[in-house]
């Protein structure tokens, strides 16, 4: 082929190609050494500050294996299933012995899951409610869009274990603070995935029904709701996974729920209690998550959540 | 009767409907024909005030359309209904539920939120879907009918409202020949038997020529034309399509053609 | 058929169209599963607001009342000790920085042992995802809490607790995206006589290379949010100064605190949105 005839010079395209690779190269060195020089002076900096040094790594870390040695169960194989002894208690080294409190702890995850379902369905009504006025498409006035958007941005921008600590000291100890503080912070959640369902929901079937005279409610009602209804539920169980993971650690400030205990117990022991309990908050908040995906996939395909 | 004086619509700098001023009297068929962005949607859509208008007046039986607020608004739109090119149903209900929803205006809020309805209102639906020949796909879900199928629940929904003037925004610029026939003579039976005003956007000249008993031709937002459709000749027809006027000619008599031969074949647009 | 008016609709017409059309009529089945569900709903609402003792929230209303004229109303503003605040927030990004680059750099070995196209060994592979489901299944604050057991009260034990649970979170992401890759690629790279380190290199890494960064990102993101409560159990950061000053009752300094760590996770959001989109374009992950 011949070659390239470019504003009248005669180049031909290999060399061409090769000044434009060389220009593309030292451009893109430029910007790589920038980002690396930035990446790695932020790296120190963060380092100096969180005084991650090599000398407290070297102490901390046989500190950790200790400690999680201690905390290990010791499980012995002949009498792992043994019942109460005479004395009324569980011999050392079976699994009743390592779960004594068993009934206790049952108790307080039942409780744990209770607080996460009223606080979910507290929150579903909250976010459907906001999210209708919260997104630009549907918002009956756009100050009001404006206000509830930066209050989801609120509710959701603060962990739900702040407020648990402040409702706690407003309405004292005991899970009604846990139920309180995850609802606030999943309608702020919520809300806002809500919203954004709204806004991606075709306007067509609203105008419709507004050409029949039908009001906000109705629009809402009929023209959005029943479109985002299978995302609507899809996000809600989601976020009813989450919710489960939150009130298991509310109860750290006295909000509720098993927390309350894993605290307690990680503070004060340093015996297999702390694996027991640990153990079945793992266990339950998997069992969750494997239902609840599995109800997710069932109503909605895999693909329409990241 | 319903009268516009001077009605404008104003979108940012652009002016989309210049001061219209005229009369439709009441069971009159009127085609608003003239090309894309010609300012006949906006025009129709201020009626039922989807549009705001931004200055002039409607009076519908010597009633101030423009002013109504609230729920007198929502009364008007449900006096004047309105089918849509995308049918605007919601996907999602049934075929029978969508044409329920045209009796929402009359619904208290407890009942339409949980979509109560009574068995008149069912029995009501069904006659108007019948109507139509939809009857027998009443229960299935709505977003799994054909195009053609949809406009007819819209029509179905629209008849529910017992509506005084029907509005119909390019009803057939999304549907194939067969089905164009058929939703446009159901606006046309409406309109005969039921003595109803229908105001229907048309982009193509002789689905307008042979339905309407009157035809409005708009041209960047002004009425250039308004008069029977014998009035309406070749020569004025071509200014009120301009550049698109070959467009909307050969439209006419191929894709969208409402005759049961096509005319001419579709090389002939070729030569121009 | 010709018009027909809703009130001219007789009990007639409504039987012959039950009669034409039964189901038109709603399926009492079916209303009734929904009444019930409804009604369950509902029941179980009120049962469990008992059961938590809403009426505490009315007897509270005081208490509640006083502690948000405390917190909106600022006293005092030259005591507050600004440059702690600053610090703590300062810590907070550290911990989370140092924190989320040691959980990516374990979680990309990880990662690859338990994708199932990378680790052929069934068991082997369902023990590291087990192993990355208890790294996951504890919440980052339990891990605060018994790092700072372990190690004590301090800085470490948060980075030690956002290493652990991002490595857990990123390494099921990250293998996950290594699962999806596109195998036609990787072929192509084959195809041209590649050894396995080019196909590594050719095949593997430009597909999941914009993933990783990204899920990284978000990982960095979340891990800020996340680090400022680590300090409510003595894990460094923010959350100490907060939990602090809420112990000694100064709820406006709280207040303060609390808008400057919304103001600062906002601005983290806003740039790493920023690198996301120079690293990966728009489509985003």
């Amino acid at each position: 082929m011949a070659s390239v005839t470019t504003n009248g010079q005669d180049r031909d395209p290999v060399s061409l190609f090769e000044i434009h690779r060389r220009q593309m190269i030292r451009d893109r060195m430029i910007v790589n050494v920038t980002l690396g020089v930035v990446f790695l002076g932020f790296l120190l900096w963060s380092l100096w500050i969180s005084r991650f040094t090599p000398d407290r790594l070297a102490t901390g870390l046989p500190r950790i294996f200790e400690y999680f040695g201690s905390v290990m169960p010791s499980l012995q194989w002949d009498v792992l299933f043994d019942g109460r002894n005479e004395a009324g208690r569980f011999p050392a080294g079976s699994i009743g012995y390592w779960y004594n409190d068993f009934w206790k702890y049952l108790r307080l995850i039942w409780e744990t899951i209770l607080m996460a379902l009223t606080a979910t369905i507290l929150a579903i009504g909250l976010a459907v409610a906001l999210s209708f006025i919260a997104a630009r498409n549907c918002t009956p006035f756009p100050w009001a869009g404006v206000l509830a958007r930066r209050f989801l941005e609120f509710c959701r921008g603060v962990p739900e274990i702040l407020f648990a600590l402040v409702l706690v000291f407003a309405v004292g100890i005991g899970p009604l603070a846990g139920v309180l503080a995850i609802t606030i912070h999943a309608t702020g959640a919520l809300g806002k995935l809500f919203s954004e369902v709204n806004e991606n929901a075709s306007m067509r079937p609203v105008d419709g029904i507004k050409a029949v005279g039908g009001s906000w409610f109705e629009q809402m009602r009929y023209g959005i709701l029943t479109q985002v209804l299978p995302n609507f539920t899809s996000y809600a169980l989601w976020r009813f996974e989450i919710n489960v993971r939150a009130s298991a650690v509310v109860g750290f400030v006295g909000a509720g729920g098993i927390g309350a205990e894993l605290s307690h117990t990680i503070s004060f022991y340093s015996d297999d209690r702390v694996t027991a309990v640990l153990l079945l908050v793992v266990l339950t908040v998997t069992i969750i998550d494997l239902v609840s995906e599995r109800a997710r996939h069932s109503l909605i395909g895999k693909e329409s959540l990241r | 009767m319903l009268e516009f004086k001077g009605l404008t619509k104003q979108f940012n700098s652009t002016v989309a409907v210049k001061p219209a001023t005229f009369t439709i009297p009441d069971g009159q068929m009127v085609g608003i024909i003239g090309r894309s962005g010609a300012g006949k949607s906006t025009l129709l859509r201020m009626i039922n005030r989807l549009n705001e208008p931004s200055g002039g007046q409607m009076l519908f039986q010597g009633r101030d359309i423009t002013a109504l607020k609230g729920r007198d608004l929502r009364q008007w739109r449900n006096e004047c209904a309105m089918v849509f090119q995308q049918f605007n149903l919601v996907g999602r209900l049934n075929v029978i539920t969508n044409v329920m929803s045209g009796r929402l205006f009359h619904h208290g809020f407890a009942s339409s939120m949980m979509g109560i309805f009574t068995a008149k209102e069912r029995a009501f639906a069904i006659r108007a879907l019948d109507r139509l020949g939809m009857a027998h796909v009443a229960l299935q879900q709505t977003d799994t009918l054909s195009g053609g199928q949809m406009q007819r629940v819209a029509i179905a929904r629209a008849l529910v409202q017992e509506p005084r003037i029907m509005l119909a925004d390019e009803p057939i610029a999304s549907l194939d020949p067969l089905n164009a026939k058929v939703v446009m003579d159901a606006l046309r039976a409406i309109n005969r038997q039921d003595g109803l005003t229908v105001i229907c956007n048309l982009h193509t000249l002789d689905t307008a020529r042979q339905y309407c008993d009157r035809i409005i031709g708009m041209q960047d937002g002004v009425i250039v034309f308004d008069g029977t459709p014998k009035e309406l000749t070749d020569r004025a027809a071509r200014e009120i399509y301009g550049a698109e006027a070959e467009e909307a000619f050969s439209e006419a008599m191929t894709s969208t053609a409402l005759h049961p031969q096509p005319v001419a074949q579709p090389e002939a647009r070729v030569v121009n | 058929m010709s018009t027909l008016t809703f009130h001219a609709i007789s009990d007639a017409d409504i039987a012959a169209a039950r009669k034409r059309y039964p189901k038109a009529f709603g399926d009492p089945f079916v209303a009734t599963l929904k009444a019930a569900s409804w009604a369950f709903v509902i029941v179980y609402l009120i049962w469990s607001l008992g059961f938590f003792e809403i009426g505490k929230l009315l007897s509270a209303s005081d208490r509640a009342w006083a502690l948000m004229t405390r917190m909106v109303v600022w006293q005092d503003m030259a005591t507050w000790q600004y440059a702690n605040i600053y610090k703590g927030i300062a810590q907070t990004i550290a911990m989370a920085f140092v924190g989320t680059l040691l959980g990516t750099i374990f979680a990309l070995g990880l990662a690859f042992l338990a994708a199932r196209n990378t680790m052929p060994v069934g068991l082997f592979r369902h023990a590291v995802r087990r192993l990355l489901d208890v790294f996951r299944g504890i919440d980052q604050i339990v891990w605060g809490l018994v790092f700072v057991r372990a190690v004590g009260l301090g800085p470490l034990a948060g980075v030690l607790a956002i290493w652990i649970s991002d490595m857990g979170n990123l390494a099921k992401l990250y293998s996950e995206a290594i699962e999806n890759i596109d195998r036609k690629q990787v072929e192509g790279v084959r195809a041209t006589g590649a050894d396995t380190g080019r196909i590594i290199r050719y095949g593997y890494l430009p597909q999941i290379l914009p993933v990783f960064i990204s899920l990284s990102l978000y990982s960095f993101e979340s891990s800020t949010r996340s680090a400022t409560i680590l300090g409510l159990v003595g894990a460094g950061g923010i959350g100490m100064i907060i939990i602090e000053r809420f112990r000694a009752g100064l709820f406006d300094q709280v207040a303060f605190v609390v808008l400057n760590v919304l103001v600062v996770i906002a601005v983290i959001d806003w740039g790493s949105g920023l690198i996301r989109k120079r690293f990966i374009g728009e489509r985003g992950h």
